[in-house]
């Protein structure tokens, strides 16, 4: 009995495993931002249970407002390292750069974060962030 | 020979599980005490104490500066003066560099034009009376006495705070309120708040 389940146990594990990878590659996984909003994240790192769910953009008088829905896909609160980087039309950053926010985020909870380019120049932006498990 | 080609697939397993646990972690941008010296990164999260600190002072002057440039309230470029900032917090906090830092950012928007503020004032008369008393300076490159231009906003703002402390905890609650009074008319235009809750446990 011992000897046949050490047969069986390594074939049935690697099984699993082949199975496990091929639906992984089919769906993508629950912390995984939409390639659209992905486009403007710059993501240090494994997202570790948070995505960015949405992502706002609205000109007001002027200047450019973002608004960042991070969404924890999981049951544990995690904390968000982020910050707005913002590009002129030349792709060239306008300022200093953003301080960086740590922001928490309650498991199954949906954060919003904003921030208002520092001038008119500014036509785009990039979100960067890293998350930590608390 | 089966025994053999099991312990090959177990130990191939195996391996790939020790691969998967390997993952390497990325740094957080904090500032923690360390022994050594080292340049930090300037925008960094700043954890070492509860007190005030470098990144409150940023998010601050952050929040006001995005606020003040999405009200659209700065149409035309008027002219703009620092009044009083108030520190009712039990800490010493140089609120003149939360305002410096606001200043700063709004120069740069464009947006906007400073002029002197009381704290200020005395080193543009001076530069002022030197121009145009002294009898140094040639006839047409003199600055003229009367021409400064007034500020049609004025800023003021305090910090206050709020402390709770037990035996393995300390939270600090900072709250800064920004108001922009149209100085002929007196009247609040725009006003702003920031709260920052640092709760750190021994």
């Amino acid at each position: 009995m011992k000897s046949i389940f050490l047969h069986v146990a390594p074939n049935l594990i690697a099984l699993a495993l082949l199975f496990g990878s091929s639906a992984n590659a089919a769906e993508p996984a629950a912390d995984a931002t939409a390639p659209a909003i992905a486009a403007k994240l710059v993501l240090r790192g494994l997202p570790n249970g948070v995505k960015v769910s949405e992502m706002r953009l609205t000109r007001k008088n002027d200047v450019l407002v973002v608004q960042a829905d991070l969404q924890n896909v999981t049951k544990k609160d995690l904390v968000a390292y982020h910050r707005f980087l913002w590009l002129d039309a030349s792709g060239n950053q306008v300022g200093d750069g953003e301080s960086w926010k740590q922001t928490s985020i309650y498991g199954d909870q949906i954060a919003t974060i904003k921030s208002v380019a520092p001038s008119s120049a500014v036509v785009d932006l990039r979100l960067e962030m890293n998350v930590e498990k608390k | 020979m089966k025994l053999f080609r099991t312990a090959c697939l177990g130990l191939v397993l195996g391996s790939l599980l020790v691969l998967a646990a390997c993952e390497t972690k990325v740094s957080s941008p904090v500032i923690r005490l360390q022994r050594q010296v080292n340049y930090g990164d300037a925008k960094g999260v700043e954890l070492v104490t509860n007190e005030f600190g470098s990144g409150d002072l940023q998010q601050i002057a952050e929040k006001m500066v995005g606020s003040l440039l999405e009200t659209g309230i700065f149409q035309g470029r008027p002219t703009v003066t620092i009044s009083t900032v108030k520190n009712k917090t039990s800490e010493y906090i140089d609120t003149t560099n939360v305002m410096n830092s606001i200043q700063t950012q709004l120069v740069k928007s464009g947006k906007v034009r400073f002029t002197r503020s009381i704290q200020e004032m005395q080193a543009g008369t001076d530069e002022l009376q030197r121009q145009t008393q002294s009898g140094l300076y040639k006839q047409g490159t003199q600055a003229k006495v009367g021409q400064m231009t007034a500020a049609k906003f004025s800023l003021e703002g305090e910090l206050t705070s709020i402390v709770k402390q037990s035996s393995g905890t300390k939270d600090v609650f900072y709250k800064f309120t920004l108001k922009m009074f149209d100085v002929q008319e007196g009247t609040i235009e725009w006003q702003e708040e920031k709260e920052i809750r640092k709760t750190s446990k021994r």
